[in-house]
């Protein structure tokens, strides 16, 4: 099936072919599928239209550039992978990327940095432990209360001792799959935003950056 | 929720969710958007698809709820009016102009 003039057709491809280029991490059959509705879509809107190539403009700006629909895409594919994975790198990136599509995300990013970031702190202090067992501790004084290496441990305070260890590693393990079963539940629970359509904006993006109409619905 | 609303009563592929949405609702949804959400709520298991190949045109994705998506649809349904009729209280004094 083909709109009534080729160029029309050729713009639709030239779009698609840069779709499929940016659907990384998407099988290749769900790739298909996507390239066939967005097609399905953008005949649709043409046929329904006295004028074609307007219509075309129209429904092309309001998917956004290739680039930003395949993103929505491939977050949500990740998404629905990490909400499944162990994997704190994966959930870690799914973050970064879910934080460019609104709030819930960049919270959700700023969460895993703070768990993630604590149980390497934890496990780097753990495994330093044995090779610099005066210093690293658990330790409360003038130079301050934590895990820190004070400067005068003669004037600090140890609370853990021999416990440092086993205490420290329970708390990297705790604060490692706490987190990563928040942001499970995060992207479980998460409902997606949708971005309320303006004629005088230009991409889908552009508008929930400047017009900030979008609603949970 | 309005997505799940739309596909109640019937099967409808992506352009007449949209027109169900703005017609019935005048929620003018960019179609950048729907797409990642039906394929996300697909994958959730709230809706099934299949072509359907036309007479006369080209082939659509149709799209309607699964037995789990009418349970959620109607879960939200129920949260959204208990919601709007508290708000409808809410601004009942504005509406009707009694001041205080």
């Amino acid at each position: 099936m083909t709109t009534a003039a080729p160029v029309l057709d050729a713009r639709i491809d030239a779009y698609l072919i840069k779709l499929q280029s940016a659907l990384r991490g998407i099988s290749r059959e769900h790739q298909q599928d996507i390239l066939r509705e967005i097609r399905a879509h953008i005949m649709d809107s043409a046929e329904h239209s006295s004028d074609p190539a307007g219509a075309i403009d129209r429904v092309l700006r309001l998917l956004g550039t290739p680039q930003e629909l395949a993103a929505r895409y491939s977050t949500e594919c990740q998404l629905q992978r990490a909400s499944r994975s162990f994997s704190p790198l994966l959930i870690l990136r799914t973050c970064w990327n879910w934080a460019k599509l609104g709030i819930k995300g960049t919270l959700a990013f700023f969460l895993a940095l703070f768990g993630y970031s604590l149980a390497l702190g934890f496990t780097v202090s753990v495994f330093l432990k044995p090779f610099m067992p005066t210093k690293i501790g658990w330790w409360s004084g003038p130079e301050g209360s934590g895990i820190i290496i004070p400067e005068h441990p003669e004037l600090m305070h140890e609370w853990l001792g021999n416990y440092f260890v086993p205490v420290i590693a329970a708390a990297a393990f705790l604060s490692a799959i706490g987190t990563t079963h928040l942001l499970r539940w995060m992207m479980r629970r998460r409902t997606p935003g949708l971005v309320i359509a303006t004629e005088n904006s230009a991409s889908p993006r552009e508008r929930e950056r400047h017009t900030s109409m979008q609603v949970n619905v | 929720m309005a997505i799940l609303a739309s596909l109640w009563q019937s099967r409808l592929y992506g352009l007449e969710i949209l027109r169900a949405l703005a017609e019935k609702s005048q929620l003018e949804v960019a179609e950048g958007t729907l797409y990642p959400i039906l394929s996300r709520l697909k994958s959730e298991g709230l809706l099934d698809s299949e072509w359907v190949e036309a007479e006369a045109g080209h082939p659509r994705k149709y799209y309607w709820l699964t037995a789990p998506g009418r349970r959620r649809a109607r879960e939200m349904a129920g949260a959204w009016n208990e919601f709007s009729e508290k708000l409808s209280d809410l601004v009942q004094p504005i509406v009707g102009g009694k001041e205080r």
